[in-house]
């Protein structure tokens, strides 16, 4: 009984276009099927044009990361010694680098890198963010306290310098960069599940689970959790994007993916001696992540006026 | 006004000591110390090794040593450079002139364009000026700092074969050549502020403008300069002032990379030297460092929060 109450007000603001305060009974409580996703989805196709630009990018990178073998014309890691920083042609359509490597192949095999630190790092800082937020705003008190204090600290520095802090500590790997990242972005998404849990503790509905006798964790996981995805999921796309651009900063200084493994950052180091001869190796990495990055951007600003109950006219 | 300014100070000691904390205890999760690495090839004994870690005092347990950092911080000692052994406090105050430098032009650059390009396109809502300057603000906003400042570079290079001088002057020495060195790594850096400001201005303008303080001014007769540049605008001076402290990071930690790209001898440098070298005691006191700039800067702009709010300030005087 009390879980439909809640899933109510979940509705509102997504499945509705009608104004967002409604009372939490109006909509019938049920998961929501696969038909009522597939409606959501083709509405914010119709209603955000750029987002559905974005979703169009972000499948192309995607893809192109998951099938890297199959799309990258030649191996990203077999110098041709004699075709050092060629220009790009039919046979290596994006030019070649200092070492005769492919750009474009690299550029795909960078994809991979990229993608994978960056989802990685995004999930579990989702996760944990939420949690803590949760958490603490729910609970309050000490482990409110406790919780918060240990989030200040770490955004009292400033993003890189953590990061490069970070770099001193643990070995410059794959998995080293994810624990790094994820030290500094759980805090973004920790404030953004305090303040919501905040404003959903206030709610009738959770005053009406907590009279029909439900627990603090069921509450949480349930009722609380449930109503914060809209927030939670356009930080996740924002963050997404600037965990791009961190990653690439990092390998860009030599100390996030450690070479040859090709990734961004590294390649627009390794073009920045060659500028005036071959720009090509600053240019197409350039672009390429600036791509990538612009489609998480944009779709973070669509999945903000779509989700946001207050943005609807 | 003044109590809240006391806690707010106090508050932010508690954090700088955290901060202390947490890099030292992060410290003892390096795999491979510094010793071996100053070592390796010189191919001293086991016993030299042992006597320098003494020397250094590495070779103590964290609390000690966080405390025997505590210690030195208090009398305004931060430690030595492993590798020249000079005062990290005075590298730092030796270098941070170029990085104020930098970081100030752009932040300021960064915020007054934003507010202008904000002002318009919120003034011409709708229209293709609007949606121009909203497509160039998401875009300025996804190319990293870095990358705009070696699009620059090699453009410039490439096209109008010319690159910023390579040694850095002060600005009293000559000012031109300063200006030319500092331009460039400047723009790539307030480019994301300026998009972050223009986005913020214009949302902020457009949610003050459709509210009801605003409908009484119009009905007052008030001309529409007055309704945007007295009422509305003063309205959206906190939001943009929220956005200053998050540009203020990024422009924090940006400079790392430009100083290292255009040369320019400032704490960026610095600090990225010494991670690639290993130099504890440096990186240590430059991560606490910046977390000081950084907590006196929030606490300035809190602060003017309050002054420039009356509600802000009533809250807070009220102790909550």
């Amino acid at each position: 009984m009390s879980s439909d109450v809640s899933t109510g007000a979940r509705h509102d603001g997504q499945a509705s276009p009608e104004p967002p305060d409604r009372p939490a009974a109006a909509p019938p409580a049920r998961r929501r099927s696969l038909a009522e996703w597939r409606a959501g989805f083709t509405r914010f196709l119709r209603t955000e044009p750029l987002g559905a630009v974005s979703l169009v990018l972000i499948a192309l990178v995607v893809l192109v990361a998951v099938f890297a073998p199959l799309v990258a014309p030649h191996d990203p890691l077999l110098q041709n010694r004699t075709r050092i920083t060629e220009g790009p042609s039919a046979q290596f359509l994006l030019g070649t680098d200092d070492l005769g490597r492919d750009v474009l192949s690299r550029l795909i095999y960078g994809a991979r890198s990229s993608m994978l630190i960056a989802v990685l790092t995004t999930a579990i800082s989702l996760v944990l963010g939420t949690v803590f937020g949760v958490v603490s705003g729910y609970l309050g008190r000490t482990r409110d306290l406790l919780i918060q204090r240990v989030m200040d600290t770490i955004q009292s520095v400033p993003p890189l310098v953590l990061l490069l802090f970070m770099a001193v500590v643990l070995t410059p790997s794959i998995h080293g960069t994810i624990i790094a990242l994820v030290i500094v972005i759980t805090p973004s998404f920790n404030r953004v599940a305090r303040a919501e849990t905040l404003r959903i503790k206030e709610e009738p509905y959770i005053e009406a689970a907590r009279a029909t006798g439900a627990g603090a964790l069921r509450i949480m996981t349930r009722h609380v959790l449930p109503n914060m995805m809209a927030p939670l999921l356009t930080m996740a796309s924002l963050l997404f994007a600037g965990v791009i651009i961190a990653e690439s900063a990092l390998s860009f200084l030599g100390i996030g993916t450690p070479p040859p493994t090709p990734s961004w950052g590294l390649m627009l180091s390794e073009g920045v001696r060659y500028v005036e001869m071959a720009p090509w190796m600053v240019i197409a990495p350039g672009v390429v992540l600036s791509l990538a990055v612009f489609a998480f951007n944009l779709l973070g600003d669509a999945l903000r006026d779509f989700l946001d109950p207050r943005l609807h006219r | 006004m003044i109590r809240y300014v006391v806690r707010r100070l106090g508050y932010g000691l508690i954090v700088l000591f955290l901060v202390t904390v947490f890099v030292f205890v992060a410290m003892t999760f390096i795999p491979s110390d510094a010793v071996d690495l100053m070592l390796a090839d010189t191919g001293a004994s086991e016993e030299q090794a042992a006597e320098l870690r003494a020397e250094l005092g590495i070779d103590r347990p964290v609390h000690e040593q966080l405390f025997s950092f505590l210690g030195g911080a208090l009398q305004g000692d931060f430690g030595r450079s492993f590798y020249t052994d000079e005062p990290v406090m005075q590298l730092f105050l030796d270098r941070i002139p170029v990085t104020l430098q930098l970081g100030g032009l752009a932040l300021a650059v960064g915020t007054a364009l934003g507010v202008a390009l904000g002002i318009l396109a919120a003034v011409r809502r709708g229209t293709r000026s609007d949606s121009a300057i909203r497509g160039v603000a998401v875009a300025g906003l996804s190319v990293p700092n870095y990358v705009v400042g070696l699009l620059l570079l090699t453009v410039l290079g490439l096209w109008f074969a010319w690159s910023p001088p390579f040694v850095y002057v002060g600005p009293t020495e000559d000012f031109a050549s300063w200006a030319q060195q500092m331009a460039l790594p400047a723009i790539a850096l307030g480019t994301s502020a300026v998009a972050g400001t223009t986005r913020m201005t214009r949302s902020s303008l457009l949610e003050n403008l459709g509210s009801q303080f605003i409908r009484t001014v119009r009905a007052k007769g008030a001309s529409e300069r007055l309704v945007l540049y007295k009422h509305a605008l003063r309205n959206s001076v906190i939001s943009v002032l929220t956005l200053l402290g998050v540009n203020l990071g990024t422009i924090l930690g940006g400079t790392v990379i430009l100083e290292q790209m255009f040369s320019l001898p400032g704490t960026g440098q610095l600090i990225y030297q010494s991670v690639l070298d290993r130099d504890y005691p440096v990186v240590i006191a430059c991560t606490i460092f910046y977390a000081g700039l950084f907590v006196i800067t929030m606490i300035i702009i809190d602060v003017l929060y309050a002054l420039i709010d009356p509600r802000i300030r009533a809250a807070r005087e009220a102790g909550t």
